[in-house]
């Protein structure tokens, strides 16, 4: 502290006190100051709130709120800045024996170990000083059952003879002392006092004493140490293990003469364990049965009063202790009993005992007859006649129940069994026997079509059964085919095993002529008999679950099937059959299969690949995978998706699915019709050669501009739109035409292939107009459909009307773009005129009434009729018919 | 179908061996373009860049955890693709030598991969029998489409501008065509390690295990001409056409390069060939321009480049 003071001063005055001048030590004597440079003066002095606690590692321990933060944590206790590190995982699969289960040692930092160690050595001093052996340990050591089984006196003897096994600092002290083991502690008494103690009375035994021992003093009595055991068991309270039903019978008699203290506590435990859970059915067996009968009226430590009783003489105190704590219990029904019977009151906090002093109990020894000599040999011919009877012993009281055993009760049957009831008549049943022979059947014909081959492989070969006369059909067939592929009860002996399998060969086969077992050599027909019926209990018992349940399981694990049976020694002749059958089953199903793929295989072999070999399907590239490999969808027929369509691709789509979703209920028929037409359409695309292109393209031209219609009916809904229409027309004139008003404006592009169409149904076929038609006949009379046309026209125009302009200008683009041929382009031309005349028509008619635009329809008319002749022959309108495949054709022709 | 222009020397002076290959090599590549450089992918999981004039090596792609299996460069040689064992296809920056996709989906190791003409899409054909349309232009990683028609391993692949043709293990040559909205499915009979369309798109060359190399009419899937001599039992060879579509190789399982006349199927002299490899040949390929020049790679862990003498 000086030099830090010296230090300061210095620098006040401005010396420089690293330099060798103010370092110059002139000190002859002495120690010297430490210098200045390196002032590590530890003895210095530090204001207090300088002041720094260090362990012993020289860590700084403690920490100000704000000079600690994040490093108090981490320096102090955690040990690590990222915290507290969880062990990494290690895999123990390689040294599985070596790994043990994780000790407390493993979760503990140093500190904490270094606290275990001084820990464990107190608990090893505890433990030296551990007499009576009350740690855990030592009650480990004693073993868990051994010790109840022994009585009071045995064991305070163990207790007081056997030495501590180290003599503690205690023990120690008190040797030093003069105290030996076995001796109580305490000032030395005189031997009268020691007589007492023992609860002798000095004056009678005086007799056989010396007179020497008289003189003495002695050590009190050793007193024994009061151990509360443990409960280690699940034992409910009160319930003595070792006390079986046996024991309590012996003071039944004398416990029913008892009527109110027993009563109760038999009550009273009957209270324990018959919940809900209990069976209605128990509730006449107490789950303590013994307690009723049983004369001591036991309760929780019970045990150890026994042997507190043993200890005659008890120090008062504990004595105390003991009947406070048991008077609690009874002293509700010793109310009534406050004297004893000659009148006198027990002491105050005592009740009178209601049970009798217990009783040893004490059998006389049968008498020896005369002349009786011992025969082993008979007890061990009467235990093996009466076996039986020593089963049913077996359920006597005489024998403690253990509390599984208890538990697990006995079953109804049982019990019945055990009363001599007659057993119910409730055979096992199966669903069969609740569903009629016809249904029978019917599921017995599925499930051995469908079952049958997986489950037979399994069992020993049912096979076809032997034909012989059905005079015992105890068995139903389906139940016995069953069970010939279920479980083989009598596997054990293969003889019999062999004759229940012929049995049930007997009766598989309702039809067929069964021969009856033949009764075996010495066998009495009763025994025939029986053994029929065990065979058809058998198999009504054991047979694979039935039907469609069948298919939801698999067996676990293939049967034990035992030893193979060879059924040939009862039905000789079946065998051969079977084997035939069999081998024909395997051989021919190998043989479809090679049929079955002969001909592609065929002709792969020889190497004649081509349409043999060649299989064709459809196939919808995903739209983007067209997209990205520029190639137009190939179906663009599949809805909705036509967001950057072609014209041409929107036409079909036109057709599709704006006429059926207006006419909704449009007979499947004409639908048909129309997917029929367009489908051979798109094969004959396939085969058509080039030269008929023209005229395609020419279609294509005129797709390249579609109606309004025919984007309302894609992008609009399609309701509103046939509703205004519909409005429309019902107010002009009063005609229910509905479904016919939505047609797209198409047939009027078209027009220059459409030849007047017929009004009827054969329309179907021959003209794009009449691809629309069909779908509205179902709904109209025949008579209606002239009309009709001319209502359609009307529709288109009206329809149209609204969007006029913006149309001109893509006809002009369309235009533009389909000039390749002067040819096409020219027709182009003129079926755009009467397009523009139309329009312009319809202009006229948007300002007046829509309904006096009687004449377009006609110049329409005339010009369909004029046109077609060019067009050429009832082929290419065929063609042109389906949307689709003008699609593809374009696609190709202008990749 | 080409016409044949007389029997051609096959280019078979070794000019280079590029052995920096440790372990057998899969697959090698020509680059497009006038394909001045040869990509490689072998065993050893990395994917090797060459100049097979000089036979140096240029650079190496290492991302690959598993054996490269399939190598496809992409149009422009900016990018390639390559597929293996990790059963997900990796797009490969070609100058920074990094993965730019890794497209995950295959449900085991992806025996081809192949661009389309322009890069936006992906095919890979997977030993899980199922050949995924990968989408490179848009974000998403999902497939486009997959086609699970084939009933065992995708061996091999070919993209062009409207088809996609597969050639499976279980013995079918699948042709999807975009434009018509079809698969035409040729059973071959056994099964298929390589199918190569000539350039024209009329005929179709494939390989299968049973020592054949067959050429099909695609428009009615007949045969035209089968090409044998060649031992190819087991493992993935590759047929491929010559300069000009005239001759037929193939570098077969004893390490051997067979040459086969297109029309006459006769094979060109010498016959056999000479064993050129030590082991069996697992690629070969004609330089897409060049007439005489030819690589083949090897599970002896080289790549061969094979010239006329000059």
């Amino acid at each position: 502290m000086s030099t830090a003071r010296l230090k300061r001063k210095l620098g006040d005055l401005g010396i420089d006190t690293s330099s060798r001048k103010a370092n110059e030590n002139f000190c002859l004597i002495g120690t010297p100051l430490p210098p200045l440079e390196k002032s590590k003066d530890t003895g210095e002095f530090v204001p207090l709130w300088k002041q720094e606690v260090r362990d012993e590692k020289g860590r700084r321990r403690l920490h100000g709120a704000f000079t600690g933060g994040f490093s108090a944590g981490y320096f102090n206790s955690v040990g690590s800045k990222e915290g507290w590190t969880p062990s990494t995982f290690v895999s123990s699969r390689s040294d599985r024996a070596k790994s043990r289960a994780a000790r407390p040692e493993d979760f503990m930092d140093e500190e904490d170990l270094t606290e275990r160690r001084d820990d464990l050595k107190l608990v090893d001093e505890h433990e030296q000083m551990d007499l009576l052996g009350g740690t855990q340990s030592e009650m480990s050591r004693r073993g868990d059952g051994a010790d109840i089984e022994k009585d009071a006196i045995t064991l305070t003897l163990e207790q007081s003879l056997l030495p501590a096994p180290k003599d503690s600092a205690g023990a120690r002290i008190l040797k030093k002392m003069g105290w030996r083991i076995g001796q109580g502690i305490g000032p030395r008494i005189t031997w009268r006092q020691r007589e007492m103690a023992f609860g002798r009375d000095p004056d009678t035994a005086s007799d056989d004493v010396d007179e020497e021992a008289k003189k003495h003093m002695y050590a009190p009595r050793d007193k024994p140490l009061i151990i509360v055991e443990r409960k280690d068991n699940f034992h409910g309270l009160g319930y003595d293990p070792g006390l079986g039903l046996h024991a309590s019978l012996g003071v039944a008699p004398e416990a029913s003469k008892q009527p109110t203290g027993p009563r109760l506590a038999g009550a009273c435990s009957r209270g324990f364990g018959l919940g809900a859970l209990n069976d209605a059915d128990d509730d006449d067996v107490d789950v303590y049965d013994h307690t009723q009968t049983h004369g001591r009226n036991r309760h929780a430590y019970d045990a150890s009063d026994i042997r507190d009783e043993e200890h005659v003489s008890m120090s008062s105190r504990t004595r105390d202790a003991r009947s406070l704590g048991k008077s609690a219990q009874p002293q509700r029904p010793s109310a009534v009993q406050i004297t004893f019977r000659d009148g006198k009151s027990p002491l105050a906090g005592f009740v009178i005992s209601d049970k009798p002093v217990a009783e040893d109990m004490s059998f006389p020894i049968p008498e020896v007859p005369q002349g009786w000599t011992p025969n082993p040999t008979r007890v061990w011919e009467k235990e093996k006649a009466g076996s039986n009877d020593k089963e049913n012993e077996a359920i006597l009281p005489s024998q403690p129940q253990a509390h599984a055993q208890w538990k697990a009760g006995i079953s109804a049957d049982q019990r019945g069994a055990a009363l001599g009831e007659t057993p119910l008549p409730s055979a096992p049943r199966s669903i069969f026997d609740y569903i009629s022979k016809k249904d029978q059947d019917r599921i017995k014909n599925v499930t051995s079509s469908r079952f049958a081959p997986a489950s037979a492989s399994d069992t020993p070969s049912p096979g076809p059964s032997t034909p012989l006369p059905p005079t015992m059909t105890r068995t139903e067939p389906h139940v016995a085919q069953a069970a010939l592929r279920g479980f083989q009860p009598f596997t054990t002996d293969p003889a019999k095993q062999a004759r229940y399998t012929a049995y049930l060969q007997a009766h598989a086969e309702p039809g067929s002529v069964a021969v009856p077992l033949a009764q075996k050599p010495g066998q009495t027909p009763e025994d025939l008999a029986k053994e029929m019926s065990d065979y058809a209990k058998a198999a009504a018992l054991f047979r694979p679950i039935s039907g469609a349940m069948a298919g939801r399981f698999t067996s676990a694990s293939v049967l034990d099937l035992g030893p193979k049976i060879i059924e040939g020694l009862h039905t000789p002749a079946a065998q051969p059959e079977e084997t035939e059958s069999s081998m024909d089953v395997d051989e021919e199903k190998p043989k479809e299969e090679v049929k079955e793929e002969d001909p592609k295989v065929h002709a792969a072999r020889l190497g004649t690949y081509g349409v043999m070999t060649r299989e064709v399907c459809l196939w919808q590239p995903a739209r983007l995978l067209c997209k990205r490999f520029g190639v137009k969808d190939p179906n663009p027929e599949v809805p909705v998706d036509t967001t950057g369509p072609s014209t041409s691709t929107a036409a079909p789509e036109a057709t599709g699915s704006a006429p059926v979703d207006e006419v909704g209920g449009a007979s499947a028929a004409t639908m048909q019709v129309e997917g029929g037409s367009s489908g051979s359409g798109k094969r004959d695309l396939g085969n058509i050669g080039l030269g008929e292109e023209d005229g395609q393209g020419d279609d294509v031209l005129t797709y390249e501009r579609p109606g309004m219609d025919i984007f309302k009916a894609i992008f609009a809904s399609d309701d509103e739109e046939s509703d205004e229409e519909q409005d429309r027309i019902d107010g002009a004139d009063d005609v229910d035409e509905s479904p016919a008003i939505s047609v797209p404006e198409k047939p009027s592009e078209s027009v220059t292939e459409v030849k007047p169409a017929p009004p009827a149904n054969g329309v179907v076929e021959d003209v794009d107009l009449a691809t629309f038609k069909p779908t509205f006949i179902p709904r109209m009379s025949k008579t209606k459909d002239t009309e009709k046309k001319d209502k359609k026209s009307k529709k288109q125009k009206g329809s149209k009307g609204g969007t006029l302009v913006s149309f001109d200008v893509d006809e002009d683009g369309g235009e533009s773009l389909s000039l390749t041929a002067a040819r096409h382009k020219h027709r182009d031309r003129d079926n755009e005129r009467p397009k523009k005349k139309k329009r312009k028509e319809r202009e006229g008619d948007k300002g007046e009434d829509m309904w006096v635009e009687k004449p377009p329809p006609d110049i329409v008319k005339v010009l369909s009729v004029n046109l077609p002749p060019d067009e050429g022959g009832g082929l290419h309108v065929g063609e042109h018919e389906n949307g689709p495949s003008r699609t593809r054709k374009r696609a190709i022709d202008f990749m | 179908m080409a016409p044949s222009r007389g029997p051609q020397v096959l280019a078979r002076t070794l000019h280079q061996t590029l052995s920096n290959h440790r372990g057998p090599v899969h697959v090698v590549r020509y680059a497009k373009g006038s394909a001045k450089y040869v990509l490689s992918g072998g065993q050893d999981r990395t994917v090797r860049l060459w100049n097979p004039d000089l036979g140096t090596q240029i650079k190496t792609f290492e991302a690959h955890g598993y054996e490269v299996l399939s190598i496809s460069v992409s149009h422009d040689n900016t990018k390639f693709a390559s597929s293996g064992g990790d059963r997900s296809v990796f797009v490969w920056d070609v100058t920074a030598g990094v993965t730019t996709r890794r497209l995950a989906g295959h449900m085991s190791k992806v025996n081809a991969v192949e661009l389309n003409a322009d890069a936006t899409v992906l095919a890979s054909g997977s030993y899980d029998a199922t050949v995924r349309l990968w989408d490179l232009r848009a974000p998403a990683r999902a497939p486009i489409q997959v086609l699970d028609e084939a009933r065992d391993a995708v061996q091999t692949l070919h993209v062009d501008t409207t088809t996609i043709i597969t050639g499976s293990v279980d013995g079918y040559v699948r042709t999807y065509d975009l434009r018509k909205g079809e698969l035409r499915s040729d059973f071959i009979g056994q099964p298929v390690t390589s199918v190569a369309p000539s350039s024209d798109g009329t005929t179709l060359l494939v390989s299968t295990i049973d020592s054949h190399v067959r050429l099909f009419d695609m428009s009615s899937g007949k045969l035209l001409n089968d090409f044998t001599g060649h031992n190819h039992t087991s493992y993935r060879c590759r047929a491929c056409f010559g300069h000009e579509e005239a001759t037929v190789i193939f570098g077969d399982e004893d390490g051997r390069v067979w040459a086969w006349d297109l029309v006459d199927a006769a094979v060109l002299q010498p016959n056999p060939p000479p064993k050129v490899h030590d082991k069996v040949i697992t690629w070969t390929e004609h330089h897409p321009v060049d007439a005489g020049e030819m690589i083949t790679a090897s599970a002896d862990g080289t790549v061969k480049v094979w010239r006329h003498p000059s």
